[in-house]
């Protein structure tokens, strides 16, 4: 009985970070999108070759294995039922409906997240961002915004990798190891893709750059006490994103297949 | 315009302000008269400040006239800090209000506060320095951020300010290539970037060494007297606030517990000021109860 007190007071407590993490997210967002106008396009660029080009091998790697996985996982249960060469098309409709969008946003967490969240921490922690402020220099406009636009811009560059790359994954496991012909398996894989499911798949990757920034930056602005907060900004940054991002992935799942399928 | 050709900061600043210059030619600082402007620039009425239970400020009032230097002194926790973030509007006081130039700093929107706040500048602890750019980047921020000056312009007056503070050649460097001092001198180029009529200190010379501690001290002197600039020094090195300080003030428990001229703050009657000038060495009671040291001493 105690233990379920336990467990339930932490899911709790759990909850209501959640909650008061989007509500901050929310009037970070909304000050960010108020400078938006103010944005330097060089600062942005530098984001990008930062968080964006530096990150194509990992999410190319991080992929190409999620789409073997998925056709090696598959494999049997499709062989049971006869129809082995819709590999190409379960592999096919995971990796861009929900894969590679969820991969990505969590090794950007990761990746991108991490880092932002340690450098604005470190910033706080060092005076450097209450140095902005008293001089009449806002951190929102100078840090959270190029990071936000650079990493959501890349995010949906990355998404488009990830699905090619998830793809291509699970063609190298169905034509080498399952024993499907190419051909077969790149029709089958073309017959699933939906064009649909790729703005799907990039309106989710923005959302879920916005997430990873916003959750870093907050993170970052929030730490306090040397070396470790600047530790702890960074840990929460990556666990409270990915908690956010499965969430918004639900919220998408069900907006998507329920909402806007129709009959 | 100064003669001096040491002078840098009367030769190259471009305010108005450094015209009305006290006099320069004694480079002693005991010869120099304070300034008797009575244009009020900071003030404080009964600040309160309190972190959850405990009061960190508990009713201050200052009154900081134009070019003066006022040092803020205090034991460590006293709230010296604490005062420093309200002035700069880092922290919002519980009661009582600041006025900054004649504005209540609290009463502003946010542009009219980035206004007030281009008035006055900055010198950090750890300098503050911007770790992802050069020094000559981070003084060139505020010249770009604020004012419509060419690039050209812009790399000029860099080079004026670091050369005011004896860095032209770490332009370049970035600020982990430097050492503490020339980081905390960095950061007062970038804090005089946009020639300020107000310099806050935030214990400029902790940490660093008699020479450059003299250094810094100097440049603090050198701004006020040639650039009329209004300087408050938040400090516990006595050496270096006598040196500078045209008036102190003597913060204990939140509280102002003497106001004066540095002569006055020597010969202060109040315990605690006479103590915390003198700091006579008395380790062991802070550390050990009285009773502990009564038993160590019948063995």
């Amino acid at each position: 009985m105690v233990f379920v007190s336990q467990l339930l007071g932490s899911l709790g407590r759990l909850a209501l970070v959640l909650v008061e993490e989007v509500g901050e997210m929310g009037l970070l967002a909304k000050r960010t999108g108020g400078q938006v106008f103010r944005m330097r396009a060089d600062s942005v660029a530098v984001q990008m070759i930062r968080f964006g080009i530096r990150a194509i091998p990992i999410v190319t790697l991080v992929n190409l294995f999620v789409g073997m996985i998925v056709a090696v996982s598959m494999s049997e249960m499709l062989r049971t039922l006869g129809v082995i060469n819709w590999t190409s098309r379960v592999v096919a409709v995971s990796i861009t409906r929900e894969l590679a969008p969820l991969m990505t946003a969590i090794v950007m967490s990761g990746f991108a997240g991490a880092a932002i969240a340690a450098e604005i921490a470190t910033m706080t922690v060092n005076e450097e961002i209450l140095a902005l402020q008293v001089g009449a220099l806002s951190p929102v406009r100078l840090l959270v915004l190029p990071r936000m636009i650079g990493v959501c811009m890349m995010m949906m560059c990355l998404t488009l990798i990830a699905m090619v790359m998830g793809m291509f994954g699970g063609w190298i496991v169905g034509t080498l190891l399952l024993d499907i012909g190419s051909p077969t398996y790149i029709e089958g894989n073309n017959d699933a893709v939906k064009w649909a499911d790729i703005p799907k798949g990039l309106i989710k990757a923005f959302a879920f750059g916005m997430i990873v920034t916003l959750v870093a930056c907050r993170q970052g602005f929030r730490a306090e006490g040397g070396a470790l907060g600047v530790g702890r900004a960074t840990t929460a940054a990556v666990v409270i994103s990915i908690c956010l991002i499965i969430f918004a992935n639900l919220c998408f799942a069900i907006l998507f297949n329920w909402t806007l399928a129709g009959p | 315009m100064s003669d001096d050709p040491h002078n840098v900061a009367g030769f190259f600043s471009s305010r108005s302000g450094a015209q009305a210059l006290p006099p320069q030619a004694d480079p002693a600082h005991t010869a120099y008269l304070p300034p008797t402007s009575t244009q009020v620039v900071v003030q404080t009425e009964n600040l309160i400040k309190r972190f959850g239970d405990k009061t960190v400020l508990n009713g201050i009032n200052l009154t900081i006239r134009r070019g003066e230097t006022v040092v803020i002194m205090g034991a460590s926790g006293c709230g010296k800090s604490t005062l420093l973030r309200c002035l700069l509007g880092a922290h919002r006081p519980d009661e009582g209000n600041i006025r900054l130039f004649g504005q209540d700093i609290w009463a502003l929107n946010q542009p009219e506060m980035d206004s007030v706040r281009k008035r006055f500048g900055t010198l950090f602890q750890s300098g503050a320095l911007f770790s992802s750019m050069t020094v000559g980047e981070n003084v060139a921020l505020p010249l770009k951020e604020h004012t419509d000056l060419s690039q050209d312009m812009i790399d000029l007056m860099v080079k004026v300010k670091l050369e005011l503070v004896g860095l032209r050649e770490a332009e370049d460097l970035l600020p982990s290539q430097i050492s503490g001092g020339m980081a905390k001198r960095a950061g007062l180029a970038r804090a005089i970037a946009l020639d300020p009529e107000l310099l806050f200190y935030d214990e400029p010379t902790s940490g660093l060494d008699p020479i450059m501690t003299g250094i810094i001290d100097g440049l603090i002197m050198d701004l006020a007297r040639t650039m009329n600039v209004t300087s408050i020094v938040v400090t516990h090195d006595l050496k270096s606030a006598f040196r500078v300080a045209d008036r102190m003030v003597v913060l204990n428990e939140g509280r102002v517990v003497a106001e004066g001229m540095p002569h006055e703050i020597k010969g202060h009657p109040d315990p605690f000021v006479r103590r915390f000038i003198q700091g006579p060495i008395e380790a062991k009671t802070a550390i050990y109860p009285k009773s502990a040291l009564d038993k160590g001493s019948g063995h």
